[in-house]
């Protein structure tokens, strides 16, 4: 399904949530590392990340920011039909978050919710399936939360946030269009390789198998990155996608109002826009105060840069996630009184 | 007509040492004072935003010195 439209739904509203504690990529490391990590951010991008508490989940925070968004539109709890959650930190392995979360926000025994499996490319595709919900008539309000529990000390790109969607049936909303995507080819890319039943846990994984040049070690338990891969993936994949959409679409980029990416790394996210030749003010960018953070960086983004624009007259939107799977997704949309409180914190 | 003293200076601003460099055609790229994943990423996008051309990880794993890599681009 390369490209498709979805009538009759309405983007009602967003709402983020990060955790308080801010981490400096600068500061927050070992002194002999710190000269290596001043050149890494000035080349990354990225100098601020959000760190959940101990205890703190992913779903945590999309439950904070759940609550606020339901409170902003005065929906009614009984009227919510179905709660998506598109993540890769659940609360626990089996059962689904978002059966959790149903009864946390008190959402009533009719509602669909089950977890989707994507990380840094899901918020389109989260839309897609809740929007296709709803275009197909079954489900009037939904809501989709989106975001992951990917921050650590060590590594200095990811960072914690939690979201919340809300789309309703509106037989006169503008159409949604999509342009979504996957590669299994590049599955080890980005992997977390044991703990599944490829690869279950064992004595062995708790021994460090490698160091890094930054005399780090690392264990098969930790994310493993394939950095040049997913450079080349992200940048010769994604610019084609949105000009596809963007044809699809009937759409010239003067018509957008904002391009918004997903939040990798500012070489990635800079050859991106460098590549479609779109100017910086149209590309809004969280990287420095908010790293990499997976599937939420488009919330994130519009939430932190643009909210307050988002909630005046009509604004026309390309939305693009790519990475783990591999798997990418963009999304033209047009919002009008869309709500979008001001960043939360948790 | 892309020169290679064009190019290393371009190859060195990529890759942002923290010390100045000095870099001729047969550096070996392993005598770098960072050759790192960083800088490789840094040459990945050099390579495909100022010459339009796109190599791998594995391109500048198998290249042993700066004129290797210079030497990518006519393929």
């Amino acid at each position: 399904m390369p490209l498709s439209t979805l009538t009759g739904v309405r983007f009602a509203g967003m709402a983020t949530c990060v955790p308080k504690r801010v981490l400096s990529n600068l500061e927050d490391c070992r002194p002999q590392i710190r000269s290596e990590r001043a050149r890494l951010v000035r080349n990354i991008g990225i100098e601020y990340r959000r760190i959940c508490q101990e205890w703190q989940c992913f779903s945590d925070l999309a439950f904070v920011a759940a609550e606020a968004l339901l409170e902003r539109l005065q929906w009614r709890r009984e009227e919510i039909e179905a709660l998506v959650v598109v993540t890769q930190s659940p609360d626990y392995p089996i059962p689904a978050t978002a059966i959790i979360l149903q009864d946390r926000l008190r959402l009533s025994h009719t509602t669909v919710a089950f977890d989707v499996n994507l990380g840094c490319s899901g918020y389109p595709f989260g839309i897609n399936i809740l929007g296709s919900m709803i275009a197909a008539g079954g489900v009037r309000k939904g809501l989709l939360l989106v975001g992951d529990r990917c921050a650590s000390l060590n590594d200095p790109i990811f960072s914690d946030a939690g979201t919340a969607t809300a789309l309703e049936f509106d037989p006169a909303a503008p159409p949604m269009r999509f342009d979504l995507n996957s590669d299994g080819s590049g599955y080890k890319a980005i992997i977390l390789p044991a703990g599944g039943h490829r690869e279950p846990i064992n004595l062995h994984h708790l021994i460090p198998y490698r160091e890094d040049e930054n005399d780090r070690w690392h264990y098969k338990t930790d994310l493993q990155l394939d950095g040049p891969a997913v450079l080349g993936f992200s940048t010769q994949r994604v610019p084609p996608a949105v000009e596809r959409l963007l044809e699809y679409a009937n759409t010239a980029k003067e018509d957008v109002d904002y391009f918004v990416f997903h939040q990798a790394n500012r070489m990635i996210n800079e050859t991106i826009r460098k590549k479609l030749g779109l100017p910086e003010a149209k590309v809004p960018s969280t990287l420095r105060d908010f790293g990499n953070t997976s599937g939420a960086s488009l919330p994130v983004t519009m939430t932190a840069r643009i909210h307050t624009e988002l909630e005046q007259g009509k604004k026309r939107l390309l939305l693009s996630g790519f990475g783990i799977g591999l798997s990418w997704g963009s999304l033209l949309l047009e919002l009008e009184n869309a709500v979008f409180p001001a960043m939360i914190e948790a | 007509m892309n020169t290679i003293e064009q190019f290393i200076e371009n190859f060195l601003n990529a890759c942002d040492f923290e010390d100045p460099v000095e870099a001729t055609a047969e550096t070996e790229l392993q005598s770098l004072p960072q050759w790192d994943s960083l800088a490789k990423l840094a040459v990945i996008v050099l390579f495909d935003t100022e010459y339009g051309k796109t190599i791998t990880g594995e391109d500048l794993k198998n290249a042993v010195t700066v004129g290797d890599i210079f030497r990518l681009l006519g393929e």
